[in-house]
Order: C-alpha cells, then sequence, then structure tokens
C-alpha cells in the first residue's frame, strides 16, 4: 500500500519534471494547448458567472445606497416640511400682531394689548381669557377688541387674567346700529353661538343683507363705530314690535389670539379706523 | 462524491485564476487551490492530497499561463506530504491546521523559487519573498482561519440536526 502511494507520487512527480523539461525545450506547447482547451470554456462561464454576480451586488448595493438616500431625504423633506409649517405660522403670527400694533398705534384711544390664553366654548357661557389682570389695571367692563371688531367686554378681572365675555354669549348685550341705514337696536348672543340684532320693525324697513353693524356708543362701555358682524338674514316676524337680523360676527372669536383692551376714554367715534365693510 | 471532489479540485482551480483578482487586497490574492488541497489531503488522505494537487496545480498552471507543471509538482508534493503527516500527526487543532497553511504556503513559494530557478525561469528571490510569498501565507492563513471555522461551525450543525428526533 505504501509502494503505491510512493508510486504515485514519483509517477506525477515524473510527469511534472517530464513537462517542464519539455517546455524549456520547446515542445511543451502543445500539451499546454490541450489543457487550455479544457480550461478556457469553463474559465469563460465562470468569468461571467461572476461578472453577472458582481453585477448583481454592485445593483444590490446600488440600490441599498438609494434606499438610504431616499430614507435621508424623506427625513430632510419631513424636516423641511416642519420648518416650513413654523416659518409659516410665525408669518400669520408676524401679520397679526403687525395690524393689532397698526391698530393700536392708530386708534385715539388708550389701548393695552393681551393675550388670548384660554377659551369656554360651550353652549353656557362663551368666554375668553386674557393675560392680562389686576396688575394691569384693567377696569370691569372694558371693551375688548381686534382689528376686525368688537370681541367683547370684560366681566371679571382676576389677578394675572381677566374673562371676556364674547357677544355671541347668550348673556351679552351690546347697542348698535347699521352703518348705512342708522337704524338702531341692540346685537344679542344666542345659545347657538351666533348672533341676532333685535330692532323696532318700524325703524328698520330698509335693512337689508350685507349691511354692516356697528357699536352705538351709547352707555359709554363701548367706543362708537366698531363693527360688529353684517347682516346675513333677516327674520320679519310680520306685526310684531321688533323684528331680527341674523349676523355673521365680524371678528372670528373661535381663532381671535391677541386682543385690545380700551383702558382708557370711550368717547370717540372710531368708525374710521376699521374696514367700512365691516 | 469522488465525482463531486474531482469536479471541486478541478473548479477550484479555474475559480483561483478567474475569481481571486477580485478578492485582491493590495494585490495580493489567496491561493485557494493551496487551501484546498491542504484542507483535504488532512482529511482525505496522502493519495487524494497528492492527485488533488497535481490536477489543481496542473489547472492553475494552464490557467495562469506559467510554466506548466511547477504548481502541479509543488502542490502534488505538498498534498502527499500533509497527507501523509496527517496520518501519523495529530493536526485536526484549527490553529496547528491555519499555522501550518503560513508554513506551508512559504515552503511551498521556495519549492516554485527553486523549480523556476532550475528551469532557467530566474525570479528576484528578496522581492518575491516579501511582497508575494510572505503576503500570500498570511493571506492564506486568514482563509484558511475562515474556512477551518466554517467546517466546524457547519460539523456542529450537521450534529445536532442528527441528534435531533424526526
Amino acid at each position: 500500500m505504501k509502494i503505491q502511494k510512493l508510486l504515485l507520487l514519483v509517477s506525477l512527480v515524473g510527469v511534472c519534471l517530464l513537462l517542464l523539461t519539455l517546455q524549456t525545450r520547446g515542445y511543451g506547447s502543445a500539451a499546454g494547448d490541450l489543457l487550455t482547451m479544457v480550461t478556457a470554456p469553463v474559465q469563460t462561464g465562470l468569468a461571467r458567472a461572476s461578472r453577472a454576480t458582481f453585477g448583481l451586488w454592485a445593483t444590490y448595493l446600488d440600490w441599498k445606497t438609494v434606499r438610504a438616500e431616499n430614507h435621508r431625504l424623506r427625513e430632510e423633506v419631513q424636516e423641511l416640511r416642519v420648518r416650513a409649517l413654523r416659518v409659516s405660522d410665525t408669518d400669520v403670527e408676524n401679520q397679526r400682531l403687525r395690524r393689532l400694533l397698526g391698530l393700536q398705534e392708530k386708534l385715539p384711544l388708550t389701548t393695552l394689548s393681551g393675550e388670548i390664553i384660554g377659551r369656554e366654548w360651550g353652549g353656557w357661557i362663551r368666554s375668553l381669557t386674557v393675560n392680562r389682570g389686576r396688575g394691569d389695571n384693567i377696569p370691569r367692563l372694558s371693551a375688548v377688541i381686534s382689528p376686525d371688531g368688537l370681541v367683547g367686554r370684560i366681566v371679571d378681572v382676576r389677578p394675572g387674567a381677566s374673562i371676556v365675555q364674547v357677544l355671541t354669549d347668550p348673556a351679552s348685550t351690546v347697542g348698535a346700529h347699521v352703518l348705512r341705514t342708522r337704524t338702531p337696536g341692540i346685537v344679542e348672543g344666542d345659545p347657538r353661538g351666533t348672533l341676532r340684532f333685535k330692532f323696532m320693525a318700524r325703524d328698520g324697513a330698509s335693512i337689508q343683507n350685507g349691511d354692516v353693524l356697528v357699536t352705538a356708543g351709547q352707555g359709554g362701555l363701548f367706543p362708537r363705530g366698531i363693527p360688529i358682524g353684517t347682516v346675513r338674514a333677516i327674520d320679519n316676524r310680520g306685526a310684531a314690535l321688533f323684528h331680527y337680523a341674523e349676523l355673521t360676527p365680524a371678528v372670528d372669536y373661535a381663532r381671535v389670539d391677541e386682543v385690545l383692551l380700551v383702558t382708557g376714554d370711550t368717547q370717540r367715534d372710531l368708525t374710521a379706523f376699521f374696514p367700512a365693510d365691516g | 462524491m469522488r465525482g463531486l471532489l474531482v469536479l471541486t479540485v478541478a473548479g477550484g482551480s479555474v475559480a483561483h485564476a478567474t475569481l481571486t483578482p477580485m478578492v485582491s487586497v493590495r494585490g495580493v490574492t489567496p491561493d485557494l487551490p493551496l487551501i484546498m488541497v491542504i484542507l483535504l489531503a488532512l482529511r482525505r488522505g496522502p493519495e487524494f492530497g497528492c492527485l488533488a494537487g497535481f490536477v489543481t496545480g496542473l489547472l492553475q498552471d494552464t490557467a495562469g499561463g506559467g510554466l506548466i507543471g511547477v504548481q502541479a509538482l509543488t502542490k502534488a508534493i505538498i498534498g502527499f506530504g500533509i497527507g501523509f503527516a496527517g496520518e501519523r500527526l495529530r493536526v485536526s487543532q484549527p490553529l496547528v491546521q491555519v499555522s501550518g497553511l503560513v508554513v506551508l504556503t512559504i515552503l511551498e513559494g521556495l519549492a516554485r523559487f527553486s523549480l523556476l530557478q532550475i528551469f532557467r525561469f530566474p525570479a528576484p528571490f528578496g522581492e518575491l519573498m516579501m511582497y508575494v510569498v510572505l503576503p500570500q501565507a498570511l493571506f492564506n492563513g486568514f482563509v484558511g482561519a475562515a474556512v477551518v471555522l466554517s467546517l466546524a461551525a457547519s460539523q456542529v450543525l450537521r450534529e445536532r440536526f442528527q441528534g435531533q428526533p424526526s
């Protein structure tokens, strides 16, 4: 057995040495050609397979890179969207504050700006909480206005905050008149959260939809000429003494964020300081 | 089984010439057929090692375009020697196998250099050793370690699966 193994080794070594000798003497090309004929097709196949495999790998790597990039870009887009939202929010706030400041500067009244920090929007009460209170010397029943019109009045002054009764509160009443016809009446809030104008039938025959209502300025609480709303529908009650008009409020009470509190003299006509269309 | 081994030997040799350039590190490539011959010789004995070495070496010579017979001779001798040693010495430890692989790569390099000298294909010894043989020996060591560990892991898994009741 051992001799067999040795014979194998010796014969293989002999073959190799023969091959080498033949090659060094210039006879080796035929053997090389024969072997190459066998190995070349296998090599070609393997080269193609390897190219395909590496191509697939490269595609996978590309896909992975693209996927990672896609993920990164998505995050970037998300971040930019958030940033854009913040910017647009800041922009809107900036515009609102500019309007408020503009109004404060041009009004011939002593006012104090305040920020809405709370809202009570149930059917029973409709009120806002403003961040101005006893420390700011806010008198009770001060008028609260925004650049769009009248918001309501202060009904309770607390340390650091005050409660504003909004015009749509069922207990709210404000003396008003139609800007175009000077028809006087009272604007009341109702439990549905809307405003209505109560006027004497004999005075209000000419009221039309779209008429603007402003504060009458009687009683000394509200300055004259602050927009309250526009007539949306007229409720003609026939022979009744009072008729009603449904109003669209000049101010979106649910969205108002900054207001002015009228702390001084209220005996001025402000009609010229607000848009004529309410 | 024998057919599969022949296919492994033949395919491995040609694959070496075709694929190893793609896994080269700074121009150094592992001698995959040598690793294969050594591991096969350790498991199959000197006859198989010698034949496998001869065939892989011959195919490497042909595929690589060198002097045909140089690697066939060196690998046949190494295959025989390792197979012979494997039957008599304890070489089942992975550490022995891997370090043996490094040493054998160097020895194969020296044998090749000697053969080239004998058959009048002069090559610079120092540079050959420094830039080809020694780095390849280290590379072979790493690849051999990975192969040995993979084989050990697959053996453990196979035993575990065979031990499980169906």
